[in-house]
């Protein structure tokens, strides 16, 4: 029958094709056709969760973002993995006994790779720029009154008034220098000019999916970059990440989920475990504007004592995570190990407090929810809150979720905050103009202990402040947190890593070949 | 044949029209604070409010609308809002990847297809049955969990196939085969299943009409009769389907790409459209109207040259 034959003909070829494709498989090219090899000299190919939102140097990100500007761009300095500063683009630093003048020294060896020589005047156009750009970080210059170049190495920084958040902000994305040459190129949000370990490679990019970088062949500090080429893969989805590592496709990747923790393991990758961000609810009407009953602080306590934080660790964090109270990471000076547990699950207890503050039979509660974040979540929290007598009442805010509670039109919120550095967190949650203080609260205790902290020469003589400070904010019930997160970053058997203090990925240049 | 092309091209740019207007109020209307998306939580309220306002997006509607649209006359669909690439660029260099992942699909789905529709309308009893049935678990299955399987079998636990990523074909081709076979297979299994069941049925009519019958007793052989004359009578009914599977294709390409992160429309379509990114979405939307036209014109002139019928009318 010779319609068999055909039949058959026609499968033959169609499994010639597919044996090709086998044929040439088994390799593990990833995107662009770059090695996964990590030997030192090799590639390093690191998977992220999140696309370059720009490669401006003005308008930069950081956090899951860092790896993108780290790789083009030197920073004035430059901080080891537990965040102790040491020098970069700026040798040495100095500032005067008001601390409102910090004067700098800088590298004359360093060159864009434009050609354009490093030099103060480009330095502190550049801090002026971020200062006036678009970053969302860009409140890290808020107290820069101005930056001038007293000649080509030495660069001084005037302040409007002293900023102990200045010198962190220098080694992050407020100190990243771009050259002068490319402010106003076109193509500057896609294709950097800096002074960096690497140079973006736009022919192997694919904007918001992979971008390669080679080696800067002249960079001033080549005992820091340990890899001829750098693959970074933007990997959205958490199951072609977890694909991507059991395909031995990624020496380093950020984790989205706790879920996978132990198919990462299997699949013969290190985990290593950090704590960036809490989660719990934010009591944000300290005075009662929208709901009177939480500017009474036994009504704030209350709902610090209705929430189970252990059953919450285990039902949403699956277990990833540490309970706590306090809002402050385990590495500032104002962390308490004994305000962890300071509000224990009491529901007792926190009817009790409702009752003392007049709501024996508890009151109305308007939150947002957010569909993105499921619904367990929502319904944990409502139950809980009923438990001991409150009424949650959701409104759908959907993508408005965070510009509605900082609009502000909720009383309280669920949310998950970094756990930033001392006087960066204290700005972006506590003082009264703090961006996660929508209703301005304006406590003179606070404020008092800020101003210590603000106004101390030294961290050591800070701290005591600082501890007062996270103390007095817990006891106050500011918030009710829940837990701190439990993050995880992986690497393969070839690579190590020493994840950052309060960033959510580690630094580029402590990336290394093990062995 | 010119008033026809022409007459098609016409609606065409009606529909382009229609679709963009349509898509920029969706997007207006289930936009939320794009600048506070862009700018993350850390940002105050007055620098999301300098970024809308840098944006435009504190403009009326309508104002923004014609602004975008005689931007886009002139071929200018503006920049990415999340990452500062430009939209035409961004969209050409992810066309010519999904295009691969597509034009694959649609060849591997008429081939195999066909040999499955024929053989089951030839042979009848057990291989119909069995097609029949291969049909409807192709149906059944989503295109999710083939993807899947087929990572876990291939890439993972055989190593044949990258499980994630797209190399070039002109960078590397035994590259490019090793990244776009598992996709391109997990794409086709919907569609042969599709496909194969509208072959069958046409084929078997076409078995049943009256010049097969005068065919086979003038002695042509069985096998010219169906591969000359049947199957060229029921290719217009296939025609029809591949080329609605052909455009549907690159809506199951959003969910394949997204498994093997491979940089096609499909992956921008999901990160754009929830992100809000109007100027990419609607670049995607301008760049998948305009393929829909002209697909379907071309299949409309495949049709008359496979069946004159088609074309007189």
């Amino acid at each position: 029958m010779l319609h068999r034959k055909s039949l058959a003909a026609v499968a033959a070829a169609t499994a010639l094709v597919l044996a090709a494709a086998g044929c040439g498989g088994g390799g593990k090219t990833t995107t662009g056709g770059s090695s996964g090899g990590t030997s030192g000299g090799g590639t390093l190919t690191l998977g992220l969760i999140v696309p370059a939102t720009t490669f401006s140097a003005q308008d930069m990100n950081f956090a899951n973002e860092s790896p993108y500007g780290q790789a083009v761009y030197d920073t004035l300095l430059k901080a080891d993995p537990q965040g102790k500063l040491g020098p970069s683009l700026a040798k040495e630093w100095t500032y005067d006994a008001a601390k409102t003048t910090l004067k700098m020294t800088l590298r004359d060896d360093v060159t864009f790779t434009d050609g354009q020589k490093f030099n103060a005047d480009a330095a502190a156009k550049n801090l002026i720029r971020f200062r006036d750009g678009h970053s969302p970080n860009k409140s890290f210059l808020g107290a820069l009154k101005d930056a001038k170049a007293v000649d080509d190495t030495h660069l001084e920084l005037t302040l409007k008034e002293s900023d102990p958040g200045l010198l962190i902000h220098l080694s992050q994305n407020a100190g990243m220098m771009e050259s002068p040459g490319a402010f106003n190129s076109p193509d500057i949000k896609t294709k950097p000019v800096g002074s960096g370990p690497y140079v973006l490679e736009t022919a192997g990019t694919v904007v918001g999916t992979t971008y390669t970088f080679s080696k800067n062949p002249k960079y001033w500090d080549p005992s820091s970059v340990h890899y001829d080429k750098l693959v970074l893969k933007v990997l959205q989805d958490p199951t072609a990440m977890l694909n991507a590592i059991k395909g031995k496709q990624l020496n380093g990747a950020k984790l989205s989920t706790n879920d996978t923790l132990d198919q990462v393991k299997g699949a013969g990758y290190a985990l290593h475990a950090f704590e960036l961000d809490w989660t719990g609810l934010l009591l944000l009407d300290r005075g009662g504007k929208l709901n009177p009953a939480l500017k009474d602080v036994r009504v704030r306590q209350a709902i610090n004592y209705a929430f189970d934080a252990q059953g919450l660790l285990k039902a949403v964090g699956k277990g990833h995570g540490t309970p706590t109270a306090q809002i402050f990471p385990t590495s500032s000076a104002a962390y308490d190990q004994a305000l962890d547990g300071h509000y224990g699950y009491d529901a007792t207890k926190a009817k009790q407090l409702l009752s003392d503050a007049g709501f024996p039979n508890g009151f109305e509660l308007a939150m947002p929810r957010a569909a993105a974040v499921g619904t367990t979540l929502w319904t944990l929290i409502a139950q809980q809150l009923k438990d001991v007598g409150i009424t949650v009442k959701y409104t759908d805010a959907g993508n408005n979720f965070i510009s509605d509670v900082l609009a502000p039109k909720y009383p309280a919120t669920w949310l998950q905050l970094q756990q930033d550095p001392d006087w960066p967190l204290i700005n972006f949650e506590l003082t009264p103009d703090a961006v996660f203080n929508p209703f301005h609260t304006n406590d003179p205790k606070v404020t008092e202990l800020v101003k210590k902290v603000h106004d101390a020469k030294t961290d050591d003589e800070a701290a005591p402040a600082l501890k007062e400070l996270n103390t007095y904010v817990v006891e106050q019930a500011w918030f009710a947190p829940w837990y701190r997160i439990e993050s995880n970053y992986a690497t393969d058997a070839k690579t190590d890593v020493q994840p950052q203090v309060g960033n959510a990925y580690p630094y580029l240049w402590n990336f290394v070949p093990k062995g | 044949m010119l008033i026809f092309i022409l007459r098609r091209v016409l609606s065409g740019l009606v529909l382009l029209f229609v679709i963009s207007s349509v898509a920029f109020l969706l997007l207006y209307l289930g936009g939320g604070d794009i600048a506070r998306r862009i700018l993350g939580q850390q940002a105050t309220q007055e620098d999301v409010a300098a970024k809308a306002a840098e944006l435009g997006l504190n403009r009326p509607l309508l104002t923004q609308y014609l602004d975008w649209l005689t931007h886009a006359l002139t071929g200018d669909l503006g920049a990415s809002w999340f990452t500062g690439e430009q939209v035409s660029a961004g969209i050409a260099s992810r066309f010519a990847v999904t295009l691969s992942l597509v034009l694959g699909a649609t060849v591997i789905t008429a081939l195999v297809a066909v040999v499955l529709g024929v053989w089951a309308a030839v042979r009848r009893g057990w291989v119909d049955r069995l097609v029949q049935v291969i049909s409807v678990l192709g149906f059944a299955i989503p295109g999710f969990l083939i993807a899947v399987g087929l990572v876990l079998l291939f890439a993972i636990k055989l190593g044949l196939f990258d499980p994630t990523g797209y190399v070039n074909f002109t960078e590397s081709p035994a590259g490019w085969l090793r990244t776009v076979t598992l996709p391109v297979i997990a794409l086709s299994i919907g569609g042969i299943a599709g496909v194969a069941g509208q072959v069958r049925g046409a084929v078997v009519d076409a078995l049943r009409q009256d010049y097969v019958r005068t065919l086979r007793s003038r002695g042509l052989p069985f096998n010219r009769v169906v591969f000359r004359h049947v199957l060229r009578n029921a290719g217009g009914p296939a025609l029809a389907v591949l080329a609605v599977q052909f455009v549907g294709l690159f809506g199951g390409a959003v969910i394949v790409e997204q498994v093997f992160a491979i940089p096609g429309l499909g992956q921008v379509a999901i990160t754009s459209t929830s992100q809000g990114d109007i100027p990419l979405v609607m670049g995607l939307v301008v760049a998948t109207a305009i393929m829909v036209v002209v697909v379907n014109l071309i299949i409309d002139l495949a049709q008359g040259w496979l069946n004159p019928k088609v074309r007189l009318s």
